[in-house]
């Protein structure tokens, strides 16, 4: 319980962080503590596998590409412009407090079916053996439609940041831009 | 042991919170992170109703969502590096050329 306890305030407190911090440098990098501590938070539920690969894809790969892309883009520096909607971050903190609420109340009227020592040995740990067992089985459908799917993601993602041939390009310089008035830029 | 009602409790936490940034923020890229966090809620209920019912496709079924979310990670970063190069911004408001 202990650990359990300790683990959770530290991912609530990356996901704070995530949601509060201006920069989105440190707001990626809080991220990457609650995936880490989601990671040891699945070694406590019997999913060694899991968590290795919790570690390895999402805060290792995912993240990088996060990372990788705010620093390309230059976008970790906060905005300085108006909020045009001040109302929402009020409406929302306040939605948000009810719905964790909600969420938490319908979480204890659960009742496991098992007594959770006997359910849990069944699970073997979670290791990659009796895991690769059932996802070459059972789930081998999804398993062959979300490869597909890694394909077409990567071709997508490669044609949407393709460069146009020369001469057809729509793309304006940065100069070009400068020169615009703001009501030609929305239109 | 600790009981199951704890995890998605903590679960349902973690989503609130992400759902409340998504709201807030107006950097595309701080939105998106928002949505990895409220997957990864979604992903940890996955995994304690796999130890509560003692089965382990749940978490067969996480494996699922995380190239899921490779794929879409890969193509979201994609669209906001092609508007950024035609928009120089990642701030949603300047981003509404699509509204009604």
């Amino acid at each position: 319980m202990i650990v359990f306890v300790l683990l959770s305030l530290l991912a609530i407190a990356g996901a704070l962080g995530t949601v509060l911090w201006k920069n989105a440098l440190y707001s990626a990098l809080s991220l990457v503590g609650t995936l880490l501590t989601l990671a040891c938070i699945f070694v406590t539920l019997e999913a060694q596998f899991l968590a290795s690969v919790q570690v390895i894809v999402y805060a290792g790969a995912i993240m990088v590409l996060f990372l990788f892309v705010i620093m390309l883009l230059n976008a970790q520096y906060p905005d300085q412009a108006e909020d045009p909607l001040p109302l929402v971050a009020p409406v929302a903190i306040a939605g948000g407090i009810v719905l964790a609420g909600a969420l938490a109340y319908m979480a204890f009227l659960y009742k496991a079916p098992k007594v959770l020592e006997t359910a849990a040995k069944a699970l073997q740990g979670g290791t990659p053996g009796p895991v690769g067992e059932v996802l070459f089985t059972k789930f081998l459908l999804p398993f062959e439609a979300v490869s597909l799917l890694l394909i077409i993601a990567v071709v997508g993602a490669v044609a949407l940041v393709k460069r146009e041939p020369e001469g057809k390009q729509a793309r304006e310089t940065l100069e070009e831009r400068a020169t615009h008035t703001p009501e030609e830029v929305v239109a | 042991m600790v009981e199951t009602p704890y995890y998605i409790a903590l679960a349902g936490i973690l989503f609130s919170i992400g759902a409340v940034g998504f709201l807030m923020r107006r950097s595309v890229i701080q939105m998106f992170l928002c949505v990895e966090l409220m997957l990864n809620s979604a992903n940890l209920v996955l995994v304690a109703f796999a130890r509560a019912w003692g089965n382990l496709e749940a978490q067969t079924a996480v494996f699922i969502i995380l190239t899921l979310a490779a794929a879409e990670v890969a193509i979201g970063l994609g669209i906001i590096v092609a508007i950024f190069r035609k928009r120089v911004s990642t701030n949603v408001d300047e981003l509404s050329s699509l509204k009604g």
